[in-house]
């Protein structure tokens, strides 16, 4: 099995942790963090798929050796799991610009507690 | 009927009914309504950890259960420890909700719903029998958590909420990479199917990093030392009944989640890495004394409650990388003394924020001389935390010492010392908030800009009514009792092959009763080793509440000595998320290279 999913996953995971640690922008790096997201939605996948089966849906065909729906599920469970985690960042990111009115975490630091 | 379930879906049904009902109910009916329940789940959990004393039960949702050797279905498992930790969180919520009767005033139910829902997910994580449903109530617990963290929408708590959720939602992705690792080693999500299809093997590469990740996202829900920075910033904003449950049970409850895999599915895991044991035995005696340090230069009394927390919870970590049944139980002991009594200094914090209206510990200087129960409470927090021999708090930390003593002689100081360090800082602030001992000013970090304060006008009685129960139990849950029927259970805890032939096998999982005694503790090699914490604790306060009268010259080679320390301790905590991830990659690094180094 190709081994190019897995470097991608991990490029996914580096990258975007990179971009979390450098953000100048609350939202940039919400935007980083579903990059970091996405690796494992990556990593998820690879590990379910075989090479030349079918999806694992068997209404319309006989059923027979698939790719893993089990991971797909767990890729499923963690898109909406995500999405909650995503709205609810940019509900906060949204509330501090209007009470701060800036996103930059340098400008913001100062007033803490 | 089946009772496991119920303890899940009652505190979901709930929060749902709340939600709907919130235009048609009077506005206080919340407050009782969820009170009520928490009482209820408490029970429920009770009742499931007495049944299951003498045998554990699964529980197969939809009756899907294990066919030719592959497991279909989705497992509760319960065993008396994981539900007597579930019973614990909710007797914890049931104080909290007493103690913010009338804490949200006129602002709907939310709050009671969001905190209905955690409940529910505290309550499954214990009982969960399988790793996928284990990772969604821990996400369940994060996301309703960043939302109670910035309930109150002002631009300290959203600061604090926004650290909370990007350091967290980043370790549950490592927890879900490993898990997807672990699935395609194992081809199996139940916990048990795991344990089986990993015994006998050496763990490779693969599992190994399976393991650092999980692990890795338990620990920065344990705020262990590095990955603990969002803590701080999160417990010390969030409004006080949640700080309660944070601070009491959300960050230990993720230990609790390590020792459940680690028995159930990681067994071979101490063949692995004797070095993997160290790192977490250095990792939580590190925490526990950072955690001290930071504590001394807070003067946002929350804060200071949050970085104790840190020092307390890295205790707990020694106790679980012990690794073995009394290291476990003294870590057991040690969750319920801690979540009681910190819970109860943080309801004192909320006490002084409704009848005070501030909550910095220089402004408040002297300002609650009105308040002497609350400060006798404070002060016996105090005691408690720096180790004074009494209640389930020494318990717990004498049995994870003796746990340790043998390979680390030099550990059981530092944690005593680390105790000493968080109970100084408290007696700090009770000196001079009841008091009015101590300089007006003196070196702490800088203060917040504005008085925070919550709702007043509530009657202080009731709020302390939690708080003296909460003391009377963490007081009276000690001996050999206590201590023989913990221990007794945590050897139960940690049998991998009655757990993974209950499970599998549907075998009875009886245990044996233990034929040759469990190795009773022995004798803690220094008994004054507790006196030695409070004396310092003492210490501690008293020398900085009367700085000033001391000579001088001590008093520069003391800042001397101590003002880099606690500058550059400030500094780190600096509120910067990126810094925080930066040390998220750092403590992921140090986790992995346990494993490869030899």
């Amino acid at each position: 099995m190709s081994v190019l999913p897995y470097l991608i996953a991990g490029w996914l995971f580096v990258i975007g942790l990179y971009g979390v640690v450098s953000s100048r922008n609350y939202m940039h790096l919400i935007g980083c963090l579903t990059v970091i997201q996405s690796s494992t939605y990556v990593l998820l996948l690879a590990i379910g798929y075989h090479e030349g089966r079918p999806a694992p849906i068997f209404s319309d065909h006989p059923s027979g050796p698939a790719v893993d729906p089990v991971v797909q599920a767990l890729v499923l469970t963690d898109v909406v799991v995500g999405a909650a985690v995503s709205a609810l960042l940019l509900t906060l990111v949204l509330q501090l610009k209007k009470r701060r009115g800036t996103l930059d975490p340098d400008e913001l630091s100062p007033e803490r507690d | 009927m089946n009772l496991i379930p119920v303890a899940v879906i009652v505190p979901l049904l709930a929060a749902a009914l709340l939600l709907a009902l919130e235009k048609v109910l009077p506005k206080r009916l919340a407050d009782g309504f969820a009170l009520l329940v928490a009482i209820f789940v408490a029970g429920l959990c009770l009742v499931i950890s007495l049944e299951t004393l003498d045998q554990p039960e699964a529980y197969w949702f939809g009756g899907w259960r294990i066919q030719n050797g592959v497991v279909l279905g989705i497992a509760f498992v319960a065993d008396p420890v994981g539900a007597g930790v579930a019973a614990f969180a909710a007797i914890l919520f049931s104080g909290t909700f007493l103690f913010a009767w009338g804490f949200f005033g006129d602002t709907g139910t939310r709050f009671h719903v969001l905190m209905l829902v955690l409940l529910a997910a505290m309550v499954g994580f214990c009982l969960t029998g399988d790793l996928f449903s284990f990772f969604v109530f821990f996400e369940l617990m994060s996301v309703t958590a960043f939302a109670l963290t910035a309930y109150k929408l002002e631009s300290a708590s959203l600061e604090g909420a926004l650290s909370f959720t990007v350091v967290n939602t980043i370790g549950s992705f490592l927890m879900l990479a490993g898990i997807g690792l672990l699935y395609g080693r194992t081809d199996a999500l139940n916990l048990a199917a795991i344990g089986g299809a990993l015994d006998g093997h050496q763990a490779d590469a693969l599992v190994a990093m399976a393991l650092v990740l999980i692990l890795a996202a338990l620990l920065i829900k344990a705020a262990a030392a590095p990955f603990h920075f969002w803590l701080a910033d999160a417990h010390a904003v969030a409004p006080t009944p949640v700080s309660v449950i944070f601070s009491g049970i959300m960050v230990s409850i993720a230990l609790f989640g390590a020792a459940r895999l680690i028995w159930t599915a990681f067994a071979p895991l101490d063949q692995v890495a004797p070095a993997f044991r160290d790192l977490l035995l250095y990792l939580g005696t590190f925490s526990s004394l950072l955690g001290g340090l930071a504590c001394l230069i807070q003067r946002h009394v929350k804060r200071l409650l949050a970085f104790s927390t840190i020092s307390h919870v890295g205790i707990m970590l020694v106790g679980l990388a012990a690794l073995t049944a009394p290291g476990l139980a003294g870590m057991l002991i040690y969750l319920v003394g801690h979540g009681l009594v910190k819970g109860a200094l943080f309801m004192g914090a909320g006490i002084l924020m409704a009848e005070c209206q501030d909550i910095d510990e220089i402004r408040l200087r002297g300002r609650a001389k009105h308040l002497p129960l609350t400060g006798l409470t404070f002060a016996a927090g105090a005691l408690l935390l720096a180790g004074l021999p009494l209640g389930a708090i020494h318990e717990g930390h004498h049995l994870i010492s003796a746990a340790v003593e043998a390979q680390h002689p030099w550990i059981p100081l530092a944690l005593a010392l680390g105790s000493a360090l968080t109970g100084g800082a408290v007696l700090r602030a009770t000196g001079r908030i009841f008091l009015g001992l101590g300089p007006a000013s003196n070196g702490e970090a800088e203060g917040p800009g504005k008085p925070e304060h919550e709702t007043p006008g509530r009657p202080v009685w009731l709020m302390l009514i939690p708080i003296l129960s909460f003391f009377a139990v963490a007081c009276l849950a000690q001996g050999p009792a206590v201590t023989d029927t913990v221990l007794d259970l945590a050897q139960g805890f940690a049998d991998h092959d009655a757990y993974g032939q209950l499970v599998l096998e549907g075998g009875s999982g009886a245990r044996e009763p233990s034929s040759e005694g469990h190795a009773a503790p022995e004798a803690p090699s220094s008994p004054i080793l507790p006196w030695v914490s409070v004396l310092l604790a003492l210490l501690v306060a008293g020398l900085q509440l009367l700085r000033e009268r001391l000579p001088a010259p001590l008093v520069w080679l003391s800042s001397l000595v101590l003002r880099p320390v606690f500058q550059g301790l400030d500094r780190l905590h600096n509120g910067r998320i990126g810094d925080y991830a930066a040390w998220l990659a750092i403590g992921l690094a140090l986790l992995g290279g346990a494993f490869v180094l030899p």
